[in-house]
């Protein structure tokens, strides 16, 4: 049931969005690709994504305003994994506060995040 | 058209030679304004179109990457399609502009992935003959293409050019030594520290932080005996290894540290202080105690921190002669150390107060 399941990724790495993209499309997700945090709140209210996988630092509008407007604002309940950087601790903490479901330190194995769509998209 | 032509000729003609200097000039200036303008115009079209061929190339590359990555499979080592990009990207490798776009683009995936993807990655980089770019800046005469190649080797986690980069250990230019004491961390994690053996130049403060730094991040913190860098001639890597004893608890070099209390160099002895004082060792208080007054001033006050923490009953009588001395920062020690004794001695009497006090306590209760 999983493989329709719709998942955005909110990142401002193009090849790791790429990268993830290919990887999640080949396990049946359905993917929508943001390079910021503008997109990504125009995409969840038009598409309202299963799962949201936000980095935490992009351009216009960060992935902790993205979590807020998500909770706040739409106030959904759909399991967001944000990916943080080394040194971006407090930022994690923040984003936890505000609702964000799970987090990855990067770099991070794709594998793993994979692993970790499967359990919180069940 | 041909009259006004004409009266500006007579005008100009029959005006003074400094408004015909004026006019001259400005026309200079105004062919020069427009000259740089069209020039302007030129450059700025020249470098969209090599910053929008650039962004082509790299959306190329990554989609080749992501293909590359995703073509393996179990059976062949390369497969046919791997193969055929891998043939790709040393082609592009032939052109300088073309090669550092492929680096920037291992690079950006590189460092955001870890595991299989990222191990691919770096294999991709020895296929596609980039490393040997890399060994050859090793040897370029410019101080810069080396630390660049040092800088890339690391990035690309490349541990065979040890041999090759550990003999540049003391470059004259600071940034090259910089790459290599990063690149010696970050591949060999404490091993790697082992060019403190053979380093004659001096350590700088922010280099040593940015040792430690990447050190913490190591799951193996297995620390090399550290005793002759403790000893050694360079001060700076003996205050590092000083900062290494401190940070990692390093209680077996307890002796070694204490005769750094007499070195000849201050900053060493006050570090010394330092560690010791966070050891807690009260060997080194009787030590410093008898030879307080042979002591620099910075050494006497990094003492008295030390006693701060560490001064009990007995050492009262020698802080209390301090309480008089002339610097104002060892009188405030002297009293911090002192009131702390006191509240040590407050206590020891509300415990043991004996009941015959109680009554005249009373008494000055009813007094009152």
């Amino acid at each position: 049931m999983s493989q329709s399941k719709k998942i955005l990724i909110a990142e401002d790495n193009s090849i790791l969005s790429l990268l993830l993209k290919f990887k999640l499309e080949k396990e049946g997700y359905q993917l929508y690709m943001a390079t910021n945090g503008k997109e990504a709140i125009e995409i969840i209210e038009e598409f309202s994504p299963e799962m949201i996988l936000t980095d935490v630092m992009m351009p216009f509008v960060s992935g902790l305003e993205v979590i807020s407007h998500t909770r706040n604002k739409l106030e959904l309940k759909t399991p967001i994994i944000v990916f943080s950087s080394a040194g971006q601790e407090e930022m994690v903490l923040k984003a936890f506060n505000l609702g964000a479901t799970d987090f990855m330190s990067k770099p991070f194995s794709p594998n793993e995040l994979s692993i970790r769509i499967k359990r919180l998209l069940q | 058209m041909v009259n006004i032509y004409q009266s500006s000729i007579d005008y100009l003609a029959s005006s003074p030679t400094i408004i015909q200097l004026s006019w001259g000039l400005s026309g200079i200036f105004t062919f020069t304004i427009f000259g740089l303008a069209l020039y302007l115009k030129y450059l700025r079209g020249r470098l969209r179109n090599k910053e929008r061929i650039q962004q082509e190339c790299q959306k190329k590359y990554e989609a080749d990457l992501i293909t590359y990555l995703y073509s393996g499979n179990d059976e062949e080592e390369i497969t046919p399609e791997q193969q055929q990009i891998i043939r790709s990207f040393i082609k592009y490798s032939e052109s300088s502009l073309q090669r550092k776009l492929v680096l920037t683009t291992l690079l950006k995936l590189k460092n955001e992935i870890s595991g299989e993807m990222s191990d691919a990655i770096q294999k991709l980089y020895y296929q596609t003959g980039l490393i040997n770019y890399a060994a050859t800046k090793l040897k370029s005469k410019k101080w810069d293409v080396i630390a660049k190649g040092i800088k890339e080797l690391a990035q690309f986690e490349i541990k065979e050019m040890h041999d090759e980069i550990i003999l540049q250990i003391n470059h004259p230019k600071k940034e090259v030594r910089r790459e290599i004491q990063m690149y010696l961390v970050k591949l060999f994690h404490f091993e790697g520290l082992d060019f403190l053996n053979v380093i004659t130049t001096q350590l700088s403060e922010w280099e040593q932080i940015q040792l430690l730094e990447i050190l913490q991040n190591f799951d193996n913190q297995k620390i090399p005996d550290i005793t002759n860098w403790l000893e050694s001639s360079n001060n700076s890597v003996t205050l590092f290894a000083l900062k290494l004893a401190k940070i990692y608890n390093l209680f077996e070099v307890k002796d070694v540290v204490i005769t750094l209390l007499n070195h000849p160099e201050t900053t060493v002895r006050l570090a010394a202080i330092n560690v010791l004082t966070h050891m807690g060792d009260p060997e080194t208080v009787e030590i410093l105690k008898n030879d307080y007054q042979q002591r620099d001033i910075e050494e006497q006050i990094e003492f008295l921190k030390m006693m701060e923490i560490m001064a009990v009953t007995a050492d009262s009588g020698f802080i209390m002669q301090l309480t008089e001395h002339t610097n104002f920062e060892i009188r405030v020690s002297a009293m911090k150390i002192l009131k702390r004794l006191d509240i040590d001695e407050a206590n020891k009497f509300k415990i043991t107060a004996t009941d015959s006090e109680i009554p005249d306590q009373n008494k000055l209760i009813k007094a009152s």
